[in-house]
């Protein structure tokens, strides 16, 4: 039941809240707002979203204690963790965004820009509902057929070579992570609280994973 | 395959939201007249985003702004972009807190690109929605104009546009001032105004009347999105048969199952909605 986890959004100044919140609620689970890494330390679950620059989203959570207080949730305690756009990338090793910029460490992979030669004149953002062709027999994607349309906004990646778990890939111009699941570890790089009942249903997946 | 994406574009004045027919405005009712006389989570459903736009002649009241906006958010599972006189970095973070996905930025743009570049390093350059007014003059040449339409910039508009700072506008939103709110159509026009090198995705808007113009602004390989204010047209089931009829013409939507189809799958795993 979704209804007596401790499901905690992580609040460091940068994410759209308020759409998270509004779709949680939706789904009738209990959530809280936080930035206080003593809660996001209690959490059963935690959101952690996100709009902006990867440097500076980083930099905010290391001076707020947040980082370790996510690291020590997911990675001692096994509790599980959805990152959304921003937050997907946040948990990824690093970002070539502004500079080589650290990750939070979770999912083995680099996070890059888009090329100009891959993009054959795609416009960038990628911005819209793109096809996400949809891994077997995963938490997230419980009850979706093989593809589905979701929302991106976005103009970095995470690269899907060579990593283990489920990957759900989309293509741009060229193959790169849009949603990931390993263990304790999910995240999305298109956002599950904009795509409609598709995003929907993920979440309710996650929460009930 | 990236989808193209049909919007709907509310606009706000001052606790009212407004129908514009040349950027004169009419006012069509309050929030909770919206929410009353239209399902307004209904209408979202059929959309691939929701605009808001406080185009507030007088004075603009931000927080009365972001508590509207907060009440469309509440129903609204699709990406919302919001704006209307933004020129502080608080003002965008506020409405990015109430419910928008992204920030619309108009006079800024000319008035203060260094505002903007800061916006799109704050908050990502996929945040930033660059709304550009356009006017087609009787000289038959085309300006934008700043300032709820009321400023005419001198400047040719291809000119302008290369001259946005680098980087700080994700998305270009053109309207045409002269087909605004007639129901007659798009002006693919606007389109030849985009300077080459600025190849970022953008959305068609002003003239839309009914699902036959959006098709003609869809079809058009440099369109992205087609955007209609245009209330009366498009509500109670205009905008799901206007899906429809889109999609008969090849014009690639994105699907989503049904709010049903999705109650009755959750109910079985034990997640009543």
């Amino acid at each position: 039941m979704i209804k007596q986890k401790k499901i905690v959004v992580v609040d460091y100044g940068m994410g759209n809240l308020w759409s998270v919140i509004s779709a949680l609620d939706f789904l009738g689970a209990d959530s809280i707002i936080s930035s206080n890494p003593a809660e996001i330390t209690k959490a059963d679950a935690i959101l952690l979203p996100g709009v902006g620059s990867f440097r500076l989203a980083m930099q905010t959570l290391a001076n707020t204690n947040l980082n370790e207080a996510i690291k020590e949730a997911v990675q001692i305690k096994q509790r599980k963790i959805l990152g959304i756009c921003l937050g997907f990338q946040m948990l990824a090793e690093s970002s070539t965004e502004d500079g080589m910029t650290a990750g939070l460490g979770f999912i083995p992979t680099p996070v890059e820009s888009f090329s100009v030669q891959e993009l054959e004149r795609r416009k960038l953002p990628h911005i819209g509902f793109n096809r996400v062709r949809l891994p077997d027999s995963s938490h997230l994607f419980d009850g979706f057929k093989t593809e589905e349309d979701f929302y991106f906004v976005h103009s970095y990646r995470l690269l899907a070579q060579a990593l283990p778990g489920k990957k759900a890939i989309c293509n741009y111009g060229t193959d790169f992570l849009a949603a990931y699941e390993h263990e304790n570890v999910f995240g999305a790089q298109f956002h599950p609280e904009k795509s409609q009942t598709n995003g929907l249903r993920l979440l309710a997946n996650f929460l009930s994973a | 395959m990236l989808k193209k994406r049909i919007i709907f574009t509310l606009l706000y004045d001052n606790g009212s939201f407004m129908l514009s027919r040349n950027f004169r405005l009419q006012k069509v009712g309050t929030i909770d007249w919206l929410q009353k006389n239209y399902d307004f989570s209904h209408i979202a459903f059929y959309i691939d985003e929701l605009i808001v736009l406080d185009v507030s002649r007088v004075e603009r009241d931000i927080e009365r702004f972001s508590d509207a906006l907060k009440i469309l958010a509440k129903g609204c599972f699709a990406p919302i972009a919001a704006g209307g006189g933004i020129r502080t970095l608080s003002d965008a973070r506020q409405l990015l807190r109430s419910g928008a996905d992204k920030v619309v930025v108009n006079s800024a743009l000319f008035d203060d690109p260094p505002f903007v570049t800061t916006l799109a390093q704050e908050f990502g350059q996929q945040c930033v929605v660059g709304a550009i007014d356009i006017k087609q003059d009787v000289d038959r040449a085309y300006h934008v104009y700043t300032n709820n339409g009321s400023c005419q910039r001198n400047e040719p508009v291809t000119k302008l546009l290369e001259q946005l700072p680098e980087k700080s506008v994700g998305e270009f939103y053109l309207n045409s001032i002269n087909q605004d709110g007639t129901g007659q159509g798009y002006d693919l026009g606007l389109l030849d105004l985009i300077p080459y090198q600025l190849n970022l995705p953008t959305i068609l808007a002003g003239g839309a009347g009914h699902s036959q113009h959006l098709i003609n602004g869809l079809l058009d390989e440099r369109v992205d999105a087609v955007a209609t204010a245009h209330l009366y047209n498009f509500v109670g089931d205009g905008l799901k048969k206007a899906r429809e009829s889109i999609r008969l013409q090849d014009v690639d939507l994105a699907n989503w199952a049904s709010f049903s189809e999705l109650k009755s799958d959750l109910s079985m795993k034990g997640i009543p909605i």
